[in-house]
């Protein structure tokens, strides 16, 4: 039980600073960037059910978000090359804060907030250079960037936070430049993996993908209550000759590949759009092969269903997994299969980002 | 680029008719691929050399690639997709399994039953081709071999076939409860789309752009059933099954897309090049770039016609790419 003095305490910043948490935004599970009728960009938060809890106007098109553990309060980061980021108060829309990208950097997309909310990190890349770094924000100081650390690859995409903490960062390997937009600039010798860092950038882990299938990119990773990083790949080989496009992380350096056949990798354009960790099973997303695939926690394949355009994932509470498409399509993914919850008038983005 | 098709927002007009696209496109097709790989069993049965069965091999090679654009349904849910026909087969996966076989003249071709044990890759017309046109070495083998590829080419076209008919009930009977394949007409709508526009982007990224190659460097033996004089086959028959999937499931106005689809087919007509060996010719490969540009020039229009009065627009997600 807190202290009557540190009870007051409490009062006295909550009533000097009135945050609205996710509670008061409708209850929203999960957040997505999504494109309306009109072609309008916006952030919405999606219930359990797979109603819109929220909408606010993105002013171009996201790609995911940073959600803070406890307020409500988005970090909506711009596409690779972008430079800029925009937190969002979402109850209001207010644009609080623009980030920007130091110069001679650009965001990939992705972001992530310390377990406590005070600070945000983002993947970017070091243009002249190519080196991924990570990106350090304060939220109480306005996000001032305070500090940066390398991301130990090359593109580095999605940055997770782990359940102990820690952050996990997907580097994805491929040098691209802005000058040639999202030209590949170094398939041959492409070196993917994934980071495990604590909150001061010290590198915990490092597990690499086999030499064989280095053109293995590594962008998209959610974690298992257990610490387990479930991880999505997008193969720069041949479309029609991929190794497994899912692999669980369960410390000491390596990557297990998923139970992906022929059959399963078949017509996915050896792209992964998305993965997620829920329920004790593991999801991921193929956009391009218009299809879901479910795990089992041993990364064996229990189910594909097949879904249009279907790309963002992430848990919910209740220990399924909620899906989004290109569509406007709500869905539930768990052991009863999937199943649609809603429809909307909206092209979901890539992302679904749980709020927990 | 990648163009495929889906629908972002829910307005469904002009659509046609479900049970139209079932009765006079999907279910006759696989009904003709069911009889002609019976067929083709059978003769291999009357007559296992490969001089005598090429002619069923060519007949049932043409009802398969006629229909083999509508890979939803009974064909996924049975993981039947690579069995059929395994390409494209950048390992050779081909070669090997059946090189496996043959090394150890492994007597599980004669357990029909079984036959689909064996890797994927030996089982379908891909292999078929293989074994009806290259040398046997051991002819006793390539004999056993054959039956047994013809037969399981037959159940499993008789499979998918006999699943066809519940498989349509549930695309008429979107939306009902208990239907938890089709929860809404437009998911009916939508996966007859992306069979479309799929069917599109494999004709023009793998069937014309795998032997194509770049041109400094041409992929000449990378053209589908080049062994069999079929590369282009594929192509012109591809495309005629594609034009009618559009015209039987839109019933608008789409002129352009008639008009593109005729002159991708006249340019592919014209092209005298049955295993598309050209592409390695500069002046042959000229015209196969033009033939898949104007395959290019289908998928936008058919982007134009059937998707813009739809609100289709081109994948949201599957094109973002990141």
């Amino acid at each position: 039980m807190p202290s009557r003095r540190a009870f007051l305490a409490g009062l006295l910043s909550a009533s000097a600073t009135p945050t609205l948490g996710w509670a008061d935004v409708g209850n929203p599970v999960a957040l997505s960037a999504a494109m309306d009728a009109d072609g309008r960009y916006l952030l919405a938060g999606l219930t359990a059910t797979g109603d819109i809890a929220f909408s606010q106007p993105l002013p171009a098109r996201g790609h995911a978000a940073a959600a803070h553990p406890h307020i409500a309060e988005a970090v909506a980061i711009a596409r690779r090359p972008g430079a800029f980021a925009k937190v969002i108060h979402c109850a209001t829309g207010a644009i609080l804060q623009t980030l920007r990208a130091p110069e001679g950097r650009h965001f990939y997309g992705h972001g992530a907030f310390s377990a406590d909310g005070t600070l945000l990190f983002t993947t970017e890349n070091d243009i002249a250079s190519g080196a991924g770094r990570i990106g350090v924000w304060e939220r109480s100081l306005n996000y001032r960037r305070v500090d940066e650390f390398t991301s130990a690859g090359v593109g580095p995409h999605e940055i997770l936070r782990l359940p102990g903490g820690t952050l996990a960062v997907a580097n994805g390997g491929i040098r691209t430049h802005p000058a040639s937009g999202r030209d590949k600039l170094n398939l041959d010798t492409m070196r993917p993996n994934l980071a495990i860092f604590d909150t001061t950038g010290q590198i915990l882990d490092h597990a690499e993908v086999p030499d064989d299938t280095h053109q293995n990119s590594l962008r998209h990773i959610a974690a298992a209550p257990d610490g387990t990083v479930v991880c999505g790949f997008q193969w720069q080989g041949d479309p029609y000759a991929p190794p497994a496009l899912v692999a669980l992380y369960t410390g000491n350096g390596a990557l297990k590949p998923a139970g992906m056949d022929a059959h399963s990798l078949h017509g996915l354009d050896g792209y992964i759009g998305s993965v997620s960790a829920f329920g004790r099973s593991y999801a991921a997303s193929s956009p391009r092969g218009h299809r879901a695939f479910h795990f089992d926690q041993w990364g064996g394949l229990t189910a594909t269903y097949p879904a249009p355009d279907i790309c963002g994932l992430c848990a919910a509470p209740d220990g399924t997994c909620l899906a989004t498409d290109g569509l406007g399509q709500v869905h539930r993914l768990s052991n009863d299969g999937l199943q649609r919850l809603r429809g909307h008038s909206l092209a979901f983005d890539n992302h679904l980002v749980a709020l927990t | 680029m990648r163009l495929t098709l889906i629908l972002p927002f829910l307005a469904l007009p002009a659509m046609a008719d479900v049970q139209t696209v079932l009765d006079d496109h999907i279910l006759p097709g696989y009904a003709a691929l069911a009889e002609a790989t019976a067929t083709l069993s059978d003769a291999a049965q009357a007559d296992c050399s490969a001089q005598a069965l090429r002619p069923a091999y060519h007949n049932a090679y043409d009802a398969w690639i006629s229909v083999s654009h509508i890979q939803f349904g009974p064909l996924e849910d049975q993981a039947l997709t690579l069995q059929m026909a395994f390409w494209p087969d950048p390992k050779d996966s081909t070669g090997k399994a059946l090189a496996r076989l043959s090394a150890a003249a492994d007597p599980i071709v004669d357990q029909r039953d079984t036959f689909d044990d064996v890797s994927a890759a030996a089982q379908g017309f891909t292999a078929l081709e293989r074994v009806l046109y290259e040398d046997q070495p051991d002819s006793d083998y390539a004999c056993r071999l054959t039956q047994a590829i013809a037969a399981g080419l037959t159940d499993k076209a008789a499979s998918v076939a006999a699943a066809w008919p519940d498989f349509g009930d549930l695309m008429l009977s979107a939306g009902d409860d208990g239907n938890s394949r089709f929860q809404s007409e437009i998911e009916v709508q939508r996966a007859l789309f992306t069979a479309l526009s799929t069917g599109l982007e494999f004709l023009h990224d793998q069937r014309l752009g795998r032997p194509l190659g770049t041109f400094d460097r041409p992929r000449p033996r990378r053209a589908e059933a080049r062994r069999s004089d079929r590369s282009l086959r594929h192509i012109r028959l591809s495309l005629s099954a594609l034009e009618a999937l559009a015209k039987t499931m839109f019933e608008g106005d789409m002129s352009d897309t008639g008009a593109a689809f005729a002159d991708a087919q006249a340019r592919a007509d014209a092209l005298d090049d049955p295993g598309l060996q050209g592409v390695a010719d500069p002046a042959q490969r000229f015209k196969v770039e033009v033939l898949q540009q104007a395959v290019r020039a289908v998928q936008i229009a058919v982007i134009n016609d059937i998707g813009a009065p739809l609100g289709i627009t081109a994948g949201f997600n599957s094109l973002d790419g990141d």
